[in-house]
């Protein structure tokens, strides 16, 4: 009886260790997930899908350099539709069932308004790589969001200096009727009278809906209010929409300042082709052929290669950020979300589109648009290419910490 | 004054586009007694086959106005002898429904041939470039787009009026029982004029193409609107069509201008209006319960 | 015109004569395991499907209101979504600005769902058939509008978002911020409004009702205000949909225009016919049915609106009664 018992607590105590053992080792080989929130359908999924492109380049190639921590990464997108309701869902979704470990993601700022204050039930990282909206690290900010990309603030302080420079007086817009379109015109109004307090911002704008499809009536109207700049937030399929009715119309011949403040997306420079205008201002941001370092190169160099086409600034994105996460996690020694999610305040590491750091007030990256001319097509991408170029330094576009209203 | 007369002619070209998918929406419901919920869907195939035609095939516009709403006909006159004519005189709620789930199937069928995203035709050379009128200027193509419009009215009326296979469907509309007896080949007569309605919706489809984004919602979007449009003109009703995508038409382009703060709302407005106040619509006759 | 294929009132009454005392108890008793399941859920199921029983929950509260003006008193509504969407906004406001207990959110959302169906139905009933169904459909994208243009209310497209889960109310210290204890909470909810609602049903309003659905005239020709009971029932159904709309908004963090768009008004006839508007608990089932192929559907292929429409169009040729309506029949046949 005793001699029975003490084998079976002998295999019991072998068992206990192997598993002590093997466990660890399991745990090792467990493959590191990261869930991605796109717009994959609709008249904005090629951006999705471009991002998609990126994620797979960074993962791909961090695999093949060993992974992360001796591990390898995973990723699994889900479609957010444009919907912050959705989104929600997909983020339960990837978080509670597919059990990711980090999100990345949002082409929207009306989901990045919804998802961002769900984040702490979530408890897991966010990088926001496109999704512009100055609340997501501004009033809503919270420990677990960050954004690696260019937001409002910073591209419109941008767009205000081209657009002081330009000359022109009477300023209006044409934006999508949701937080992107209005808060591009508030930010944008307010830093050109800061430069130059004679311009003139005009009552008479335009804010069709998003994923409208006739332009027609709000550019007669904007035309009949005879402006000299208009500043044009429309994005993604409606701006390719846009820019053709716009042409037909006879906006493009007018005597004015145009700036599109995502006009240099690769995404609709090549749906457009020539179609694009030359001569606008095309603001992104990124922009493949404005940095000249060498992990910029060699990105530029293999998403060539495997897509045939010029990364987009979501494509760069969504890359940086998967970059940014194996920084973290490595500054971390492991993927666990919450030290991951100290680890990535305050990080700095290498992006394509310079050095990045998150900054601890509010996780921002400050990082700062491009911007430049509709110039001449270039026949082996089939886009239009931007010449002059003026690049934007982080540092001359963020505002402060305070002027966010973010308190961490 | 120009203004106006630019928010007239944007009304006008809207206002074709709608009436081209209304019209086939009402001789289906007057020879099948069914709203064509999959309406929408025929005419977004059409756009779709013109981008396949004209995009990826390189043909040019021309034929493909020919041969895309040809192969969107053939494919409604194969759903209607499988699928749709199991619920003949049933209750007018399960054709709503059955067409509606044709209209799932062939939205999720769109994405999954082209998928996800938008795409461009671009207008024939013939037509792009813009004229002047009335102190506007005004693209080529729209112009055109108003025109066929037009044609495409004389032509249905010409057809149902003046023809014998014009009468011959107007009987079946009538009586279908009655034109049997007479040696009427009724259940082909059905046919024939669903697949007719399909490639009147497709032709709206290739004329849209080149003046919209063909993306997988245009189905969803086109069909409301016709909705709108055969619910303000009455159902069934051929000048009915005509008189509401007009109404339409000019809600759209005179309330996007001039009133963009409830240019949303107004169709609806308008549609409960005249529900309210008409529920045959303006030139409508009643409906079979 | 005789709805006879999809009436509850028909095989109901002669089921009953045929089954076995056996089955009275049966009913009761499966009904009461279930419950009892269902709220033991989060102890045994994986994480993930607290949210999506609480979903299913939800959704079938919705369509089950919906099979009130549907399957009982035969009338399709193409709108129902714009009640749903009324609850949805009034508890994400109350919540955000008021801050109040969440019971009374859900009580205001009744009312204002109450009150919008009180306008819309008084001005719908008085049609017929596809003009109902059309009327309904306007007006559910009327409000779908006003929502999306009405910025400094509604705040647009981007609906209400960040409002916060304080405290239930009524004295209970519940933790509404923990899905398990959301879920629980929705469960107590729709159970008591899914009771309340077969009460009506059983009463002879409900028996009026499905009258009414049969055939009207005969009704009218009694000397019944057929009118005055279609609007009744527009009514009810408004209130219990605004009660789903009321959950659905802090479930998701979010309320939007699209809550209220005609798509959305498409889900709960979705799941009637899906269930089978015969029996009282089909539209239940259609929701679980609806959300559960959609969540295993979805892990494999994005293109599960295919299998839907296939789903839809084979029920609608042949499964009038839906899935649940089909198996019932069989089963009390026998």
């Amino acid at each position: 009886m005793a001699k029975n018992f003490f084998a079976l607590f002998k295999s019991g105590l072998v068992s206990l260790l192997a598993l002590a053992v093997l466990l660890p080792q399991a745990q090792a080989q467990q493959p590191i997930r990261l869930g991605g929130i796109f717009i994959m359908s609709g008249a904005a999924s090629v951006y999705g899908k471009f991002a998609q492109q990126g994620i797979q380049l960074a993962v791909d190639e961090i695999n093949a350099a060993g992974g992360v921590l001796g591990r390898k990464l995973e990723f699994r997108i889900e479609d957010s539709q444009g919907k912050a309701d959705v989104a929600i869902q997909a983020a339960r979704k990837l978080v509670f069932q597919d059990r990711v470990d980090a999100l990345l993601g949002l082409d929207s700022s009306g989901v990045a308004t919804g998802l961002v204050p769900v984040m702490p039930e979530l408890r897991r990282p966010l990088i926001i790589t496109h999704a512009a909206t100055p609340d997501a690290t501004g009033k809503l900010c919270n420990r677990y969001t960050f954004r690696i990309s260019v937001n409002v603030n910073q591209n419109m302080m941008a767009a205000a200096h081209v657009a002081a420079d330009s000359g022109a007086k009477r300023w209006t817009t044409i934006g999508p009727d949701y937080a992107f379109g209005h808060q591009s015109w508030e930010y944008f109004s307010k830093y050109l009278k800061e430069l130059k307090p004679d311009v003139e911002l005009m009552k008479e704008t335009a804010f069709p809906r998003f994923g409208n499809e006739d332009f027609t009536p709000f550019i007669n109207s904007v035309m009949a209010a005879e402006p000299d700049g208009v500043l044009i937030s429309v994005w993604g399929g409606d701006l390719v929409n846009f820019v053709r009715q716009a042409r037909n119309l006879g906006f493009f011949d007018r005597d004015m300042q145009v700036l599109m403040t995502v006009g240099a997306a690769t995404e609709v420079l090549s749906a457009l082709g020539e179609d694009m205008p030359e001569g606008v201002w095309l603001g992104t941001r990124y922009w493949f052929d404005a940095h000249d370092n060498p992990v910029n190169q060699a990105f530029v160099k293999a998403y060539m290669e495997r897509y045939k086409t010029p990364p987009s600034y979501n494509a760069e994105g969504a890359y940086a950020a998967v970059y940014a996460y194996k920084a973290a996690m490595e500054k971390a020694g492991s993927a666990d979300p919450e030290k991951v999610t100290e680890a990535l305040s305050d990080l700095g590491f290498q992006a394509p589109n310079g050095e990045i750091s998150f900054r601890a007030g509010d996780h921002q990256a400050v990082v700062g648009p491009t911007w430049g001319r509709a110039a001449a097509m270039n026949s082996d991408y089939g886009i239009r290419m931007l010449d002059p170029v003026r690049s934007f330094k982080g540092e001359d576009v963020t505002p402060s910490v305070e002027e966010t209203g973010c308190r961490l | 004054m120009p203004s106006i007369i630019a928010a007239l002619l944007n009304s006008l070209d809207i206002a074709m586009l709608l009436f081209v998918i209304a019209v086939g929406l009402n001789i289906i419901f007057g020879v099948l007694n069914i709203i064509n919920f999959a309406h929408g869907g025929l005419y977004m195939l059409g756009a779709y086959f013109t981008y396949t035609l004209v995009g990826r095939l390189g043909l040019p516009f021309w034929p493909a106005l020919l041969l895309a709403p040809l192969a969107v006909a053939a494919i409604a006159a194969v759903l209607e002898r499988l699928v749709l004519y199991r619920v003949y005189g049933r209750h007018v709620t399960d054709s709503l429904l059955l067409t509606f789930a044709l209209l799932l199937i062939i939205d999720e069928g769109v994405r999954m041939i082209w998928g996800s995203g938008i795409h461009v035709v671009r207008p024939p050379e013939l037509l792009q470039g813009r004229v002047n009128f009335a102190g506007v200027s005004y693209p080529l193509y729209s112009a055109f787009v108003i025109t066929s419009g037009v044609v495409l009215l004389a032509a249905l009326w010409a057809l149902f009026n003046r023809t014998r296979i014009g009468r011959v469907v107007r009987a079946a509309a009538i009586d279908r029982d009655m034109a049997q007896t007479i040696g009427i080949n009724v259940p082909a007569v059905v046919t024939g004029v669903f697949a007719f309605g399909a490639w009147i919706a497709a032709i709206g489809g290739v004329v849209a193409a080149p003046m919209r984004a063909i993306d997988p919602g245009m189905g969803d979007k086109i069909i409301i609107e016709s909705f709108i449009v055969v619910v303000i003109g009455g159902l069934g009703s051929f000048p009915g069509a005509l008189l509401g995508a007009l109404v339409l038409g000019l809600i759209h382009g005179f309330g996007g201008r001039y009133l963009p703060q409830i240019n949303l709302v107004l169709p609806y407005i308008g549609m409960a209006l005249v529900l309210l106040w008409r529920p045959h619509g303006l030139l409508g006759r009643r409906a079979a319960a | 015109m005789n709805r006879n294929a999809s009436a509850p009132s028909a095989s109901v009454a002669a089921g009953a004569a045929a089954r076995p005392s056996g089955w009275r108890l049966a009913v009761p008793l499966s009904l009461v395991l279930l419950l009892a399941v269902l709220a033991a859920l989060p102890s045994f199921a994986p994480y993930f499907y607290i949210f999506v029983v609480t979903e299913i929950l939800i959704m079938g509260l919705f369509a089950a209101s919906f099979n009130l003006i549907f399957g009982y008193t035969g009338m399709l509504s193409f709108g129902h979504a714009a009640f749903f969407g009324m609850g949805a906004y009034t508890t994400a406001m109350l919540l955000l600005h008021v801050e109040l207990p969440l019971v009374w959110a859900l009580l205001a959302s009744m009312a204002t769902a109450a009150l919008l169906a009180l306008v819309i139905g008084f001005l719908s009933v008085r049609l017929s058939e596809v003009y109902f169904a059309m009327l309904t459909l306007a007006f559910g994208m009327m409000v779908y509008a006003v929502a999306h243009q009405w910025r400094s209310l509604t705040n647009g497209s981007d609906g209400i978002t960040g409002f916060l889960l304080r405290d239930f109310g009524l004295g209970l210290d519940l933790q509404l911020a923990d899905p398990a204890v959301y879920y629980r909470v929705v469960l107590a909810v729709v159970a008591i409004a899914a009771a309340v609602l077969y009460l009506i049903t059983r009463s002879s309003f409900g028996l009026m009702l499905r009258a009414i659905s049969e055939n009207p005239e005969r009704v009218a020709f009694c000397g019944i205000d057929v009118r005055r009971h279609r609007l009744a029932a527009f009514v009810i159904a408004g209130l219990f949909a605004g009660l789903a709309g009321a959950l659905f908004a802090p479930f998701n963090r979010v309320a939007s225009p699209d809550m209220l768009h005609w798509s959305q008004s498409a889900e709960p006839v979705l799941m009637t016919i899906l269930g089978g508007a015969g029996y009282f608990l089909g539209p239940f089932f259609g929701a679980a049915m609806f959300v559960l192929l959609e969540t295993w559907i979805t892990s494999y292929t994005e293109h599960w609106m295919l299998f839907l429409g296939i789903a839809l169009a084979l029920l609608v040729m042949f499964f009038r009664r839906g899935v649940l309506g089909t198996l019932l029949d069989r089963m009390l046949r026998r």
